[in-house]
């Protein structure tokens, strides 16, 4: 017998993430998989309704229908409208809080980091206005005034963002968001009891949906974090959990929502600051990367070298982090947040801070972001922070694995960053492209779910499996995290590549693999798409390129993946969305989706499957375009 | 010692099968006067076409081999000589240490004009029977089935599904009446009807017409006149025990047997329709069991006597029937009834007498249990239709089910 | 013998036992449970959860039973013993629809087929497939589970 919590820890795409959690003596997520194996057939078919007092109600041959009346199909589009509907708030709700950050900070006049995005946004949303901090709260107003709109008012910005391709099909389908916020309240109360009925009229409103958080949510969240904090860089940089240094006071975060650090993190490394945690025995404090947050720090980490120490890991490493015992704190403002790093905080005495009451966990102590009182409560946090650290190091064990992830990750890429570097347009990559040594582009998005073959698993081989295709791959989200941990974000994972991939990524200097940072910059990838169609002339739906969400989690990334389909794209997700139960949902996002937008979902768990799948459809749009299969 | 069975029907067959179950190294001879075992509850699909000669056998398959059974066909017994331990038999006389007389029964041919004599009449009981049935029916055009009990209203479903002109003609007022009430019964006679069947009912045959040997016309009381290739007889059927007489084994209408089934003679056993006990096929299988271990030296004895149940399932209508069928005064009948459902129990002191489903009956079996033992069910508090095992539901040391009755 | 054990009080009434029954005995298998096509009449499951008097949930699986009464009952040779396995299996091919198995499973196990109401839904044990019995494998609770019973 060893100290090993349990024996069942599932696999991971990342070994010796694999191995140190099976080492740990603690539970985590990985442990608990083998005991949540057998799932509820119906809840993985979408037919549970518990929409009423007669529920739960479930489709069997014997029971067709629930009490109601409702059938599969109503049954499944109502859950799926309803997650979907509750994606987007999350995503909307981040938005909101962005813009009022940026809002805030410009009537305080605060640092603005990033005068030329607040530059392209004027330009975007045309307001001519000379004075810095008018500007950034004109284009925080424009986006909060669009999100306050009642659902029966369109949104302004949408046609403004929008490729017009593609604003003219939303506006023929009739699904052109009004107001985001009212939009959600609509589709929530569309999905009700014993409201609406018709499979097709609700997945409409996924779409629907879809746009106002891929523009909003997505898109927006982005661009109004370039002004605040700002713009990314391309640079290499360490990830993993080699990133923690003991000698710190270390701060894991936890979220989406970097405005709300911008505070915290200047005075982290205050001179009187670092005095204190002097005095407390440590060299200083450090923010370690988690989850989105994580990322988005890390995409402009050419603007944090001295507080941000790197990226250490997604969703699911976040418990392996917190277990090296090198973790002080935690400060989460929102997902993902997972209710499992309780017990390991506990176990460590790691103090837990939440910042947005939307995460607040249960045994973390409320520190509410208040604009206002930002100073005060930075100074407070400070102080418990140094607590934690004062009565934690020295009791606890610490059990660091510094070989861990890699030190040349590229990052610091955006749909500004990229251009640049390719030389200030994108005809470079047209041209790659068009002759075939990019074969085509995928983006694999999204989160890290450990069931489809473990943690990462389905993401990492599938990116393997398209690389070597000479299919270029860009990411975002905990994909991210998962993929560049596993090195093949590194030049050096130019070898993985195909031939015509790899004299390209050699010849760049660059990987195979373009990490674009947090799950919010899935709104990057779609500017980048709409911009190289725009540089062919061509619908976005023609283009040699497709979205893989292989290993969605959350209710956020169906949001996001309905997005996509707006977009038109093929969107590949590992395991069905719990939509099986309905013939009608599963065609209409499976196959009618092409007519509608252009768009579809691919089902397939397998990374072989999938990469044939998304490498055939490539090819497809590449004949179409009149270019050759390959180089 | 060699235990001897006469008949290879249900009984028979799992007699010499538990015997050798119990009794390695036994002789065991199985005589029957048939050339195939053949399942009686089959023969209408023999005749249909649907099965032939091999696929009406219900016995293991290779069963006289595998079991190392001494299979002796087509012989007919004519006597016994209990005394002397000896079977006579028309291909030369065998003896026994043990004997099993399972010779089912015979049907009843009513001695009604021509009926017993012409060469175009026949019961339907064995083999033979449906053998010689399909094949004057590929000639035959108009067939009359007298009796609409189950055997002949399989016989009429056989003859409908070759094309025949069918008419059944019944005493009672309805179809197959043992089996269920009139209600039930109707929804049969109206598939059948549509299937180009007519029925006679609540109608007595009185003579015949006849061609030379042939019976050419069914006359009935009511003046009607059934024109006829064929006549089939299913009104009843009677033990076959002819053999018997003089043997030293006491027959009445069937062997006399014990609880034991055993007879006057501590060494000649009866089982199935030869011993009168019940004339269903999973009685007459329990009885051939119970006969055997006893023929082995154990001490069993048969006391599933319950044989009021039986399954009906014409052109996709499924029946289950257990218990009375006719309520009597006092009883409280209740109904329940649906676009494909016909349901009727007969309750009498707190317990079921009698159920009838038609239609859905997927679940069904434990009402025999329920019927048969008289369990009160009073104490359970919904509809008596909606009642099933998870009512009594137990779980023995083994894994079994057991019946879970409140005193 | 191999025997599915039932531990009554353990189960929630999930019904996976069943879907993962359906899933055994369709005819493409593949795609685990998201691809069972839940009103497919033609996979019904071969087990089934009612409730008792009490609304306590009782699974009911066939027990295979020691004396089984729907092999005596059975007039075909359909219903036999697996002389290797022990179980009680059902050839759809000797079997004559008559449904006294039906009628004399004390338990109320059998059923014919919903979809065309010419066989018996049965269970197999899962026989065609290597591992344990499908149903065993799907209970989050091991309210069902197997054992070795002589």
């Amino acid at each position: 017998m060893n100290s090993r919590y349990g024996c069942e820890t599932c696999f991971s795409a990342d070994k010796p993430l694999e191995g140190f959690i099976a080492d740990l003596p603690l539970e985590t997520s990985h442990h608990r998989v083998a005991s949540q194996e057998i799932k509820c057939g119906f809840g993985l078919q979408g037919v549970c309704c518990r929409l009423c007092a007669n529920g739960p109600c479930r489709i069997t041959p014997d029971s067709p229908k629930g009490i109601c009346g409702a059938n599969a199909d109503t049954i499944v589009t109502r859950n799926f409208l309803r997650a979907v509907a509750s994606g987007s708030g999350c995503y909307i709700h981040v938005v909101e809080n962005t813009a009022l950050n940026l809002k805030n900070t410009a009537i305080a006049r605060g640092a603005i980091k990033g005068p030329g995005a607040l530059d392209r946004l004027c330009r975007l949303f045309g307001i001519a206005e000379p004075d810095m901090y008018k500007k950034a709260i004109m284009v925080a107003d424009t986006v909060l005034a669009d999100l306050y709109k009642p659902d029966y008012e369109k949104m302004e910005l949408v046609k403004k963002m929008a490729y017009p391709q593609r604003y003219k099909k939303w506006s023929e389908l009739g699904i052109l968001p009004g107001g985001a916020k009212s939009e959600i309240v609509k589709g929530i109360v569309k999905c009700s009891t014993n409201l609406n009925s018709d499979p097709v009229d609700m997945l409409l409103d996924c779409l629907k949906l879809g746009i106002s958080t891929g523009i909003y949510g997505l898109t927006l969240t982005n661009l109004l974090n370039d002004v605040l904090l700002g713009e990314p860089e391309i640079r290499t940089a360490p990830v993993g959990l080699r990133v923690i240094n003991p000698d710190y006071i270390n701060i894991m975060i936890t979220g989406h929502q970097h405005s709300m650090f911008v505070d915290l993190q200047e005075r982290l490394i205050s001179p009187e600051a670092v005095a204190i945690a002097k005095a407390a025995g440590a060299k200083g404090f450090k923010l370690v990367g988690c989850t989105c947050v994580g990322q988005d720090l890390q995409l402009r980490g050419a603007h944090y070298t001295e507080i941000f120490d790197g990226h250490a890991g997604n969703n699911y490493t976040s418990e392996a982090i917190l277990a090296t015992g090198a973790i002080d704190a935690v400060i989460s403002e929102f997902n993902c947040t997972l209710p499992g790093i309780e017990t390991v905080c506990e176990e460590l005495k790691i103090k837990q801070i939440c910042i947005d009451s939307v995460a607040k966990k249960s045994n973390a102590e409320m520190k509410p972001f208040v604009f206002a009182d930002r100073e005060k409560s930075s100074r407070e946090i400070i102080e418990a922070i140094v607590e934690s650290y004062k009565s934690r190091r020295g009791n606890v064990p610490i059990k660091l694995l510094p070989e861990h992830g890699n030190d040349e990750t590229l990052t610091g890429i955006s749909e500004v960053s990229l251009k640049k570097f390719l030389g200030g347009n994108w005809q470079p990559l047209v041209d790659l492209i068009a002759s075939g040594q990019i074969k085509g582009v995928v983006g694999v998005v999204g989160c890290s779910s450990l069931v489809s073959g473990g943690h990462d698993m389905l993401t990492v081989a599938l990116t393997r499996e398209l690389i070597a295709r000479d299919i270029l791959v860009l990411t975002a989200g905990c994909s991210s995290g998962g993929i560049e941990n596993c090195g093949l974000m590194t030049p050096a994972a130019a070898d993985l590549a195909g031939p015509n991939l790899k004299a390209v990524c050699k010849q760049l200097g660059i990987p195979p693999v373009l990490n674009f940072g947090p799950c919010l910059a899935i709104g990057r990838l779609e500017i980048v798409a709409t911009e190289l169609a725009e540089a062919l002339g061509i619908d976005i739906p023609e283009l040699p390129l497709a979205l893989s969400a292989a290993q969605w989690l959350e209710e956020q990334a169906l949001a996001d993946g309905a997005f996509g389909l707006a977009l038109g794209l093929p969107l590949h997700l590992g395991i069905p969305p719990y939509i099986t139960g309905s013939k009608i949902a599963l065609k209409v996002l499976t196959e009618d989706m092409e007519i509608l937008t252009g768009g579809k979902v691919i089902v397939n768990n397998d990374a072989v499957d999938t990469a044939n799948i998304l490498e055939g459809i490539i090819i497809d749009r590449r004949q179409s375009l009149g270019l050759a299969a390959s180089a | 010692m060699r235990h001897v069975i006469i008949g290879a029907g249900p009984a028979g067959i799992n007699a010499a099968k538990t015997i050798r179950g119990m009794r390695p190294d036994d002789e065991i001879v199985v005589i029957s006067k048939d050339k195939y075992v053949h399942s009686r509850c089959m023969l209408h699909k023999y005749i249909s076409g649907e099965r032939n000669e091999r696929t009406v056998d219900f016995a293991d398959e290779n069963f006289f081999e595998t079991e190392r059974i001494e299979w002796k066909s087509e012989v007919a017994v004519t006597g016994i000589d209990a005394a002397g331990k000896k079977i006579i038999c028309d291909k030369g006389d065998m003896t026994y240490d043990k004997l099993l007389i399972a010779t089912g029964a015979d049907s009843v041919i009513p001695p009604i004009g021509a009926m017993r004599a012409a060469p175009n009449v026949f019961g339907l009981r064995n083999l033979d029977d449906a053998q010689k049935i399909r094949g004057l029916a590929a000639n035959a055009k108009k067939v009359v089935i007298v009796g609409a009990g189950l055997v002949g209203m399989d016989a009429a479903y056989a003859l409908l599904e070759l094309g025949k002109t069918v008419s059944v003609v019944e005493m009672m007022t309805c179809v197959m009446a043992i089996n269920m009430d009139a209600y039930a019964a109707g929804a049969y006679q109206k598939r059948f009807e549509d299937a180009g069947c007519s029925f006679y009912l609540g109608k007595k045959v009185c003579g015949t017409g006849t061609s030379g040997d042939l019976v050419t016309s069914i006359e009935l009381e009511s003046g009607e006149s059934l024109e006829c290739d064929m006549v089939i007889v299913a009104v009843g059927v009677r033990p076959s025990v002819g053999f018997l007489a003089g043997s030293g084994i006491e027959v009445e209408r069937s062997v006399k047997v014990d609880a034991h089934l055993r007879t006057n003679d501590p060494d000649v056993y009866a089982a199935g329709d030869a011993a009168g006990l019940s004339g269903i096929w999973p009685n007459a299988v329990k009885q051939g069991v119970t006969a055997a271990k006893n023929m082995c030296g154990e001490n069993v004895t048969y006391d599933d006597i319950y044989a009021l149940k039986n399954t009906v399932n014409f052109f996709g209508l499924a029946t289950l029937s257990i218990g009375i069928n006719a309520p009597e005064d006092g009883d409280h009948v209740e109904i329940r009834e649906d676009r494909r459902n016909y349901k009727r129990v007969i309750m009498r002191n707190k317990t079921v007498k009698g159920i009838l489903l038609q239609g859905d009956i997927r679940y069904s079996g434990f009402w025999q249990h329920l019927v048969k033992n008289e369990i009160n069910v009073s104490d359970i508090k919904k509809s008596v239709f909606d009642i099933t095992y998870g009512d009594f539901y137990g779980v023995d040391a083994r894994g079994q089910y057991e019946w879970r009755v409140s005193a | 013998m191999k025997r599915i054990i039932i531990d009554a009080e353990k189960c929630d009434g999930c019904k996976n036992c069943s879907i993962a029954c359906m899933e055994a005995h369709r005819d493409q298998r593949g795609g685990g449970l998201y691809t069972v096509d839940l009103l497919d009449p033609a996979i019904e499951s071969r087990n089934v959860i009612v409730l008792d008097r009490k609304g306590a949930y009782t699974p009911i699986f066939c027990r295979h039973c020691d004396e089984p009464e729907c092999v005596l009952a059975c007039m075909s040779g359909a219903m036999h013993r697996d002389k290797e396995s022990g179980h009680i299996m059902y050839d759809e091919e000797r079997c004559a629809a008559c449904f006294m198995c039906v009628m004399n499973c004390p338990y109320g196990v059998l059923k014919p087929d919903r979809a065309t109401g010419t066989r018996v839904i049965k269970c197999d044990f899962c026989a065609n497939d290597n591992d344990e019995p499908n149903c065993v494998n799907s209970c989050p609770k091991r309210a069902i589970f197997i054992e070795e019973v002589v």
